[in-house]
């Protein structure tokens, strides 16, 4: 009986005229619409070998200009250097000043500059390593670069207000260390020809929400 | 939050303002700010890592890599997308460029909010107002509409009331803390 009512409310809820809302649900329309910043869009992701050639481009949503196979080549390259310029032009603050960096005016007076050795700098987060470019907004898109140990750098280009892109920077590495690291055929630097890696990124990359 | 420094090149690529504040220096002497870039080079002792580099090449490489990057966007984004800010894991770049192709540069911390707002109001408010109307060498505040419209090696723009509003803009804005930083 009860199975029975419920085929009845579903049967009311979902008539024939209004069945294509079932069917239209799975495509989306991640543009124009105000769904998208809650699909949290993937434009497409880059991998860039260490010595700043393009080992692997790909879309997974039209949004950002189409670009040639050349032009992406010269976007990685731009970008390899501009990362390393980045990382060199790091501000160095005194030594002295980091600890009373956040209390400016109050208590750091003369005396702490004074007795600051010349030779001592730091990092503005000495806890942190220095880094090239982390992230990089626009009005129309966000650039998160990670960069490996080994310093091959992954691209990914989201909309702006996507949140939590290190998770699937992590599962795109992840999937780079399982398909395209533990293939046997491939060489090391050279472009990323990997089926298996193609069709995981896809199937996450389409099962994400 | 706190500003490291900041910088203005013209449609020329020319540096033609260059300004850094260094957390010691803040709450030190209090001497009027200055911008040329011999003060700079010699007043302020290089770190170890750049010891080679000074306060000059730094501004180069500020433009390159501005420059660089807004191309970049330009191609991916569309002709009308804007560069907006960067961050690595020690600092932030704020990027403004007016419809004149003059460029203004920010390097805050990394918690810094979004600062366009900041540099729209310090063209708006203090470049626009006594950079380019105000004649470039004499002290006297008369608004010139005929004052020059190049700077040619920041002449006219590191006169005494744009830096000192400009320090007063800044300072205002490390003190407020990050919360604020865009109303400022």
């Amino acid at each position: 009986m009860y199975v029975a009512g419920k085929k009845q409310t579903q049967k009311f809820l979902f008539p024939h005229h209004l069945s294509f809302i079932l069917h239209a649900r799975p495509l989306r329309f991640p543009f124009d619409s105000p769904v998208s910043t809650a699909i949290r869009v993937v434009y497409s992701l880059i991998i860039i070998n260490k010595a700043g050639g393009l080992i692997y481009q790909r879309e997974f949503h039209a949004g950002l200009q189409q670009l040639s196979t050349n032009d992406f080549l010269v976007l990685a390259g731009t970008f390899h250097g501009v990362h390393a310029i980045t990382h060199s032009l790091t501000p160095q603050i005194p030594a002295s000043a980091a600890s009373t960096a956040p209390s400016i005016g109050t208590t750091a007076g003369t005396s702490t500059s004074t007795t600051a050795p010349s030779g001592a700098w730091t990092l503005p987060n000495p806890s942190l390593p220095k880094t090239g470019i982390e992230v990089l907004e626009t009005d129309r898109f966000r650039l998160t670069c990670f960069q490996t140990l080994t310093g091959t750098k992954f691209l990914l280009f989201t909309d702006p207000p996507t949140a939590n892109i290190d998770v699937i920077m992590r599962k795109v590495y992840e999937l780079y260390a399982d398909y395209v690291m533990k293939n046997p055929f491939y060489q090391l630097e050279m472009p990323v020809r990997c089926e298996a890696f193609d069709r995981h990124l896809a199937t996450w990359m389409r099962g994400r929400t | 939050m706190t500003v490291y420094s900041f910088y203005i090149f013209d449609r020329h690529a020319d540096c033609i303002y260059q300004r850094r504040w260094l957390p010691s220096s803040l709450s030190g002497k209090p001497s009027r700010p200055t911008s040329d870039t011999q003060t700079l080079s010699h007043g302020e002792l290089p770190g170890p890592g750049r010891s080679k580099r000074s306060a000059d090449d730094d501004a180069k490489l500020v433009f390159g890599t501005v420059f660089s990057l807004r191309n970049m966007v330009r191609k991916l984004g569309g002709e009308d997308d804007n560069f907006i800010c960067y961050r690595t894991s020690q600092y932030k770049l704020h990027y403004f460029e007016t419809p004149t192709n003059i460029k203004f540069v920010m390097l805050t911390d990394t918690k810094a909010p979004s600062m366009r707002i900041a540099l729209q109001q310090i063209y708006v408010n203090l470049y626009v107002e006594y950079v380019i109307l105000t004649p470039s060498t004499s002290r006297q505040v008369v608004k010139n509409p005929l004052s020059p419209v190049e700077h040619p090696g920041g002449v006219g723009v590191n006169n005494e009331l744009f830096e000192e509003s400009l320090e007063l803009f800044v300072v205002c804005m490390m003190m407020s803390g990050p919360a604020s930083g865009e109303t400022v």
